[in-house]
């Protein structure tokens, strides 16, 4: 349930930033700070241009604390089978991302995955035949 | 400069990574080249565009050149390239024609014998190609340029020049000025392909022409989904991303 913050340069294959961003991903976070965060989903906003997830993430002390991070665009996401109820609200989440570059709780999420290990919202753009 | 390049790297690693957990495998539809009533090649249809978040890079569907002709000036915007302080893209400005045609998203041709419409889902720009024999125009320079289409055989190429020098070819953000001309040159090879090559000539920032070449994939199964990068654009809104100065 804490949130590790971990600082160094990615070696490529086995962290990644994401391959779907229309815009620059340098503009808004920090491919060098990565972050692992575990809680409740409160909101999930399945809107473009990105999806956007809202968990609580309880610190040291057993106090939550509200993290948003951005997904991929809701387009990419749905020709690849997900749609806006493939979490709920209180789903338990672990979510791998980068680091806003301006010190807020925010984070680009590269996997979110559900407490069995399933992946949601896995999946790109780059279809299945390249 | 070298990190952007490593992301780049790591992005296309990830493109790969990243397969989808479920689905078939896709297979464009075989055949031959349709043609319309006139007997020119049909480019209709909703078209899976390769991504090309970097054109110096060759990657799935797409070839690049490793080396970037940069002039002294192209060098100087190339360097002086900084996203966090100014992101055109992130604040929803217009893409610009060539940065489109790279974007992850797909896009829909519609066609007659004086037009090609390329309808992009990005942000939903289109782009109305006249192929009815016109000039280029002469009007106020414009964030995609203004475009003429000709028919040479069976491939159709795109002139566009009358840019207005404010967007980036691609994501990485390689620089183009206002002197940028476009030259594209389609041609649809078979029912489910568009070969495509770009040359970007752009004596201010490079000092010969160079190309890019791609492939267009027919997906017959997809529909153009509707896309507004201003929806929900908490990032512009919470002062993540900045809106460039020009």
């Amino acid at each position: 349930m804490k949130v590790k913050i971990a600082s160094f340069l990615l070696v490529l294959g086995v962290a990644a930033v994401p391959a779907l961003a229309h815009h620059s991903f340098a503009a808004e976070f920090d491919g060098k700070k990565t972050v692992k965060l575990e809680g409740a989903l409160t909101k999930l906003e399945w809107t473009n241009p990105h999806i956007w997830l809202y968990v609580d993430v309880k610190d040291e002390s057993g106090t939550p604390v509200k993290w948003q991070c951005e997904g991929g665009p809701p387009n990419v996401l749905t020709r690849n089978g997900w749609t806006k109820d493939s979490l709920k609200v209180g789903d338990q989440v672990t979510i791998e991302g980068w680091l806003a570059k301006d010190g807020s709780k925010t984070c680009n999420a590269r996997s979110v995955k559900l407490p069995n290990g399933q992946a949601v919202f896995a999946g790109s753009s780059n279809s299945e035949y390249k | 400069m070298s990190s952007r390049l490593i992301l780049l790297s790591i992005t296309v690693s990830l493109a790969f990574a990243t397969a989808p957990a479920f689905g078939q495998k896709f297979k464009p539809p075989e055949g031959p080249t349709p043609r319309t009533a006139d007997g020119k090649p049909d480019l209709s249809g909703v078209w899976d565009l390769p991504y090309v978040p970097d054109m110096s890079k060759t990657g799935p569907n797409q070839k690049g050149i490793a080396e970037l002709p940069l002039t002294e000036w192209g060098q100087s915007q190339w360097k002086n390239y900084h996203p966090e302080e100014g992101d055109y893209t992130g604040a929803c400005l217009p893409f610009g024609l060539v940065r489109s045609i790279n974007s992850p998203m797909p896009m829909q041709i519609v066609q007659n014998n004086k037009y090609v419409s390329l309808n992009f889902e990005v942000d939903n720009w289109f782009l109305i190609v006249p192929i009815d024999g016109r000039k280029h125009r002469d009007q106020v320079a414009t964030w995609a340029g203004d475009s003429v289409g000709h028919w040479e055989g069976d491939t159709l190429v795109i002139d566009t020049v009358n840019f207005n020098g404010r967007t980036r070819l691609d994501t990485i953000g390689h620089p183009h000025s206002d002197q940028l001309h476009v030259i594209q040159r389609w041609t649809r090879t078979d029912l489910g392909h568009i070969a495509v090559e770009m040359t970007i000539d752009d004596p201010k920032t490079y000092s010969k022409p160079w190309k890019n070449s791609r492939t267009f994939t027919l997906r017959p199964d997809w529909e153009i989904m509707e896309y507004s990068c201003e929806e929900n654009n908490k990032s512009l809104w919470e002062g993540r991303i900045k809106v460039p100065k020009y």
